[in-house]
């Protein structure tokens, strides 16, 4: 297969699956009890109130015409309006995604750093003391409860310490123009120093919470990967022609190890965009995820299968991205 | 030398610019800042701090005083309401609020049929500019506590500029109150700043930060640590009882007009016999809830109208598992031949506090040794569901008043629209028809009277059991002064500052 039939192929095949996803999310939502329109009015509002929401909303119309409406309204674009606010879905996600990105980014770039040199280097000394404590470290932090681990964090280097804020994105008395919702963006922007320190210190508790829970699944598959590549023969020839240790393990054994790794990353860095849930909750982080939870609360159906679809929407073309990648640097997979 | 004083100076006006800025933070989040839409605490919260109604409360009382409208005159058959306006109050892009604002205003609310209209719709029958700044209101029907509805912001005057006529408005209104909002990051924070077009007194404070948290522990530790200056709304009531125990905190605790109560549907066994309806009453063990839940922070309630509002009066009666118990026995319940009942809350509606309240009254009915009790709960939205349509039995419930009067305590949970809509589905036309003739009634001892009779009937009937009254909490770092907690529920920013 042609690089060009596999893109299409690839792409073709995540119609379906969108479609899929839709159609569950769409039929679990309405299936499960509750109303969205009583979750907002209680019980104060009357009868007629209740009905006219209901009609306004589109829910007394059949289950199956409300999710043609849908999906017609979704191949336009439109998301639809949240029940609780009335505001477009999609504004509402443009309001949030971008916290959810800074934060997951923050996290990833930590996950990665720690993964790539700690898993290499305990590879290399395979057995020793680096390796041995970064096996111990990996199991432990995997282990960990990441809501947990951020209330630790929060009461030592918080309230203890005193050095990093425990919630949020900004200080209050701090201003910042917001133009593209990167706060960290938005203050090199603007030249707001203050603003930049200001963000990047309410970014490094749950950055670092989500990263280092992270970490730990890198960390174990460089270090697999790297040993394994470091017993290939290619890496005993290069030992054999006096090339240095160092040399073999970060040209060599690392550069063939990251492969299959590239693959875990990409998808890694698409569930965390979906699934940094806790931790926002855990730092009033105002995320996607904490968004999501308010939602379900209220049973606010445009605004939960708008961010479902969203989310489904970005891991799909995440993983289209790194299927094609991953094509690009071994053709074998296009087979 | 002239380094170090620079340095100085900048430290010193930073610390001058920043005693003057408040920053609250707060659990709630704002739905929608459209007073014809806006039906929750927060939002109107935030409204009540940056617009003017017609009439207001007296600082510290349940008492209506004039605002926007400097005096009003009630037809002799009390359908029409005349109110003459104050001719210096503006929006702060100038617009002047005269009569034709406020009937765009009301009849754009009744148009819109927004969340919180109904309050307007089901009494208002239309309005008229009489001139520049005299407006009328005409009633459908004589209704005694309709000034208090005006004092919702559902009522409140909104700047045709801005708010569409037939949408809603999305934004950020245009202020005619104490403060305007300059900035506003949804569910990050909201910044309020001194308005200088507003009629009344300038605020203590010139700019207020009001930021978001997504829970009461991320909000107790932005207290703790010094990141806000006052936590409103919501901590947690252990945290409350740790918080009063730090020396650097103000631990503030006022009279709420928050009710929570028990619902028996009156239409399904075996709630439907009063007898059983009438030994839960006797078994319930309000003391307890108060003592091991709320830790103090709540005080036990004998009737559906709070404590402290007039007419209020402890018409139920204190607890006696023994008249409990011969109740039961009359109703055919021994202990060999139990009562099985399921009791029903929602585990996140009203804090993390209700499975516990649901647990120490299972024990406290069950402590007559002939209930059994089944907990049960369900989401928000299903539970809802689930009273509307009458499937609990027995279930907890809250209460935060519309406006400021018994009426809005007693209606609508014993008319009969009312009582459905709460899931009693309590019916006594006599108690229908004491509470209409009080509506009709202007003389308030005379309206006393009259709910008085009414709550009577709540004993004998007994389609609600009130059990606790809420206390309203905030706490604060020791230089904030003039926090007040009124019995309104309104929170003034506009009264605090930082010493």
């Amino acid at each position: 297969m042609s690089l060009k039939d596999y893109i299409f192929t690839r792409i073709l095949l995540a119609i379906p699956m969108m479609f899929i996803l839709l159609i569950v999310i769409f039929f679990v939502l309405r299936i499960i009890p509750g109303d969205p329109v009583l979750a907002i009015l209680g019980g104060k509002a009357p009868q007629e109130v209740i009905e006219q929401k209901r009609h306004e909303l589109g829910l007394d119309k059949p289950i199956i015409i409300q999710f043609f409406d849908y999906v017609g309204n979704l191949l336009k674009g439109d998301l639809g309006k949240s029940t609780l606010t009335s505001r477009p879905v999609w504004s509402e996600i443009k309001d949030r995604f971008p916290a959810t990105v800074e934060l997951t980014l923050f996290a990833f770039i930590i996950a990665v750093l720690i993964g790539v040199f700690w898993g290499s280097t305990a590879a290399a000394h395979r057995d020793g003391i680096i390796d041995v404590t970064a096996r111990v470290y990996a199991v432990f932090i995997y282990a960990i409860p990441v809501f947990w681990f951020g209330l630790m964090m929060q009461y030592y280097f918080g309230m203890v310490l005193r050095w990093l804020p425990v919630a949020g994105r900004l200080s209050p008395i701090v201003s910042l123009n917001t133009k593209t919702g990167f706060f960290l963006l938005d203050s090199l922007i603007t030249g707001n120093w203050e603003a930049f320190i200001d963000v990047l210190k309410h970014l490094l508790m749950p950055g670092i919470t989500l990263g280092l829970v992270i970490s730990s699944i890198f960390l174990r598959m460089v270090r697999n990967n790297t040993i394994l590549m470091l017993s290939q023969d290619f890496s005993t020839a290069a030992r054999a022609r006096g090339i240095s240790q160092r040399r073999i393990l970060y040209k060599h054994a690392l550069k063939n190890a990251m492969v299959p790794i590239l693959t875990v990353m990409g998808l890694q860095l698409a569930i965390l965009l979906a699934g940094a849930v806790l931790t926002e909750t855990t730092f009033s982080w105002p995320g996607l995820g904490s968004y999501l939870v308010m939602k379900i609360r209220y049973r606010d159906f445009p605004a939960i299968q708008g961010t479902i679809v969203f989310f489904a929407f970005f891991v799909i073309i995440i993983s289209i991205v790194v299927d094609i990648i991953n094509a690009l640097i071994d053709p074998r997979v296009r087979y | 030398m002239k380094k170090f004083l620079l340095v100085l100076l900048l430290i010193v006006s930073l610390l001058a610019f920043s005693s003057k800025v408040l920053v609250v933070g707060t659990t709630d989040k704002i739905r929608t800042l459209d007073p014809a839409k806006c039906y929750d605490y927060f939002s109107s919260n935030i409204l009540q701090n940056v617009l003017s109604g017609l009439v207001d409360y007296e600082i510290n009382t349940s008492n209506l005083i004039p605002s926007l409208a400097q005096k009003w005159e009630v037809s002799p058959d009390g359908l029409v309401y005349t109110f003459y306006l104050r001719k210096d109050a503006k929006f702060d892009d100038g617009t002047p609020i005269d009569a034709s604002v406020m009937k765009y205003s009301i009849d754009r609310a009744m148009k819109l049929n927004g969340d919180p209209a109904f309050l307007l719709t089901d009494i208002v029958e239309s309005t008229k500019v009489v001139d520049n700044y005299t407006f009328q209101i005409k009633l459908k029907y004589p209704f005694s506590a309709f000034v208090s509805v005006l004092g919702y912001t559902v009522a409140w005057p909104v700047n045709p500029k801005l708010y569409p006529e037939n949408a809603f408005y999305e934004g950020a209104p245009s202020s005619s109150g104490p403060y305007k909002i300059t900035e506003w990051i949804r569910d990050v924070r909201i910044v309020l700043e001194k308005n200088d077009k507003y009629f009344g007194p300038a605020p203590k404070t010139d700019k207020v930060v009001i930021t978001f948290y997504e829970s009461a522990a991320t909000l107790r530790l932005a207290l703790e640590t010094g990141q806000i200056d006052i936590a409103f709304r919501h901590l947690d009531p252990r945290d409350i009882n740790d918080l009063e125990n730090n020396p650097n905190i103000n631990v503030l605790k006022g009279s709420s007009p928050q009710i929570r109560y028990l619902v028996l549907n009156t239409k399904q066994a075996p709630f439907s016999n009063p007898l059983v309806r009438k030994a839960i009453m006797y078994a319930v063990d309000r003391q307890r809830i108060v003592d091991d839940v709320f830790v103090g922070l709540a005080q036990p309630l004998y009737s559906m109208v709070p404590m402290g509002m007039w007419s209020h009066k402890d018409v139920f009666p204190e607890r006696n598992l023994r008249t409990a118990k011969r109740l039961l026995q009359q109703a055919g319940y021994w202990t060999d031949k139990p009562l099985t009942i399921d009791l029903w809350y929602s585990p996140t509606h009203y804090g993390t506090t209700e499975a516990d309240v649901a647990q120490v009254l299972k024990e406290s009915l069950e402590e007559t040794g002939i209930i059994k009790v089944n907990i049960k709960y369900a989401e928000w939205s299903t539970y809802v569901d689930y009273f509307l349509n009458g499937t609990m039995g027995l279930f907890l419930l809250g209460w935060y008043p519309d406006y400021i009067d018994p009426d809005d305590y007693l209606w609508p949970f014993l008319s009969i629209n009312g009582a459905k809509s709460m899931g009693s589905f309590y019916e006594n036309p006599v108690t229908e028809s004491i509470m209409k003739a009080a509506r009709i009634c202007v003389d308030q001892e005379a309206r006393s009277e009259l709910y008085a009779q009414t709550q009577n009937h709540l004993v004998v009937d007994v389609p609600n059991i009130p059990l606790w009254q809420g206390v309203a909490v905030v706490a604060s770092q020791k230089n904030i002064k003039g926090v007040l907690l009124e019995p309104t529920q309104i929170f003034r920013y506009y009264l605090i500052e930082k010493k």
